[in-house]
């Protein structure tokens, strides 16, 4: 029976005797209603492809300004590492190292773990620590929070607006984009066919030896 | 006929990290396919997740009480809280958005703790429940939890941005206490086992 027909729910432990799902269909767990499984279109292609997007993106990004505002004939603007660094020189650093988690170190990881392993997966190619990678990417899933970024960035210019007209700049386009891919990345990349990729490749990795 | 359908029961663990199915035998400890140890459920979950939940009860009152940014403006300060700056945006005819920080900052908050209070009540004293209604309140809690740091981005933006001769805007004690309550609450959720809510029917 230890095959991958059999699974159980991760939110109440149903035992079900899964059919394999076609492509574009949804599995739900039948007692509590979680989606268990949902196989995407050539998932492996699209994440190789799609963090690759999202690597190049995130230079810009980083470093090109979002908003700017102009006050008493000064201009200012920021990027996402200057709130960061802001916040440590009036030493709130407890926050100013969430933000910079949160913001930019774990998205950053996150983007570079799935290029890593959507690359061996892609290529063929065994390597010892994919296990550890999906692991810390499944870890890190909760902790990326740049949408949540984007609707503060909303936030924060309709407070600005009413003391100064705003400069929107490339580094926001770049990051809205950003997003797009982060998002379509995480709807693509089917961890179930991941796991059972790393197990077939391990297997053939200890064959081989 | 319920506890005839419990993997565990039956004498399977599924792996947290994966999502594996293992046969428990005597000498497996860790998870075949990716290496992680092997837990019927989540270790400690009540403990980890009563201790979680009681530091962000205690860390919800300062960030509630102290002000959150101070606006300088030439020499005068105002203080905000976080319920101050709501009434402030709503006062300035900004009401979508006003809305939107409320539901963020004291909502999303609020209804976080008392729902995870509730959780651990019911699995405690065994309350005769709606396993599936309440496995529902569990997920839109989890999923919920991290817009509630809209607040700490907004801050680091403003206090960026709003750094002139003169006019300026500075972080204070609650964005630490409030960035706290919202870690520590996402921890608190991610150590509760929805499971137990289903085995103790």
């Amino acid at each position: 029976m230890n095959n991958t027909s059999y699974q159980a729910c991760p939110e109440c432990d149903l035992l079900i005797d899964l059919v394999q799902p076609e492509i574009g269909e949804k599995i739900h767990c039948p007692r509590c209603g979680l989606l268990l499984l949902r196989p995407r279109k050539q998932s492996i292609e699209r994440t190789f492809a799609l963090s690759i997007a999202g690597l190049i993106l995130f230079v810009p990004a980083n470093f090109l300004p979002m908003v700017g505002i102009t006050l008493l004939g000064k201009a200012n603007s920021g990027i996402l590492m200057s709130g960061v660094i802001s916040l440590f020189n009036e030493n709130m650093w407890p926050v100013s190292i969430v933000v910079f988690l949160a913001s930019i170190l774990f998205p950053l990881l996150h983007i570079s773990l799935s290029l890593l392993i959507s690359g061996h997966l892609y290529f063929n190619r065994y390597n010892r620590n994919l296990v550890s990678w999906m692991r810390w990417m499944h870890h890190l899933d909760e902790w990326v929070m740049l949408e949540v970024y984007m609707l503060s960035i909303i936030v924060a210019c309709v407070k600005l607006m009413s003391i100064s007209p705003l400069i929107l700049g490339w580094g926001l386009y770049a990051f809205i984009t950003l997003i797009f891919i982060t998002a379509l990345l995480t709807s693509s990349l089917d961890k179930e066919l991941f796991w059972q990729h790393i197990e077939q490749l391990s297997k053939d990795n200890k064959h081989a030896s | 006929m319920q506890a005839k359908q419990c993997a565990l029961k039956q004498g399977f663990i599924n792996c947290h990290d994966c999502g594996y199915l293992v046969k428990i035998t005597q000498q497996l400890s860790s998870c075949p396919r990716c290496r992680s140890h092997l837990h019927e459920r989540k270790p400690h979950s009540l403990q980890r997740t009563c201790a979680l939940l009681l530091s962000s009860f205690f860390l919800y009152i300062p960030a509630n009480i102290f002000p959150i940014m101070t606006v300088t403006q030439f020499g005068t300060g105002d203080a905000h809280t976080i319920a101050g700056g709501i009434i402030e945006l709503i006062d300035g005819g900004m009401i979508p958005i006003g809305l939107l920080v409320l539901v963020a900052s004291i909502l999303v908050p609020s209804s976080k703790l008392i729902g995870i209070s509730l959780l651990l009540l019911s699995v405690y004293f065994r309350w005769k429940i709606n396993a599936r209604r309440w496995t529902f309140m569990y997920r839109v809690i989890a999923f919920i939890g991290r817009w509630s740091m809209l607040d700490i981005f907004m801050i680091s933006i403003l206090v960026d941005l709003v750094d002139f001769t003169g006019v300026q805007i500075i972080a204070g004690p609650a964005a630490i206490a409030f960035a706290a309550v919202v870690i520590l609450t996402m921890f608190a959720a991610e150590n509760f086992d929805p499971r137990l809510l289903w085995d103790k029917q």
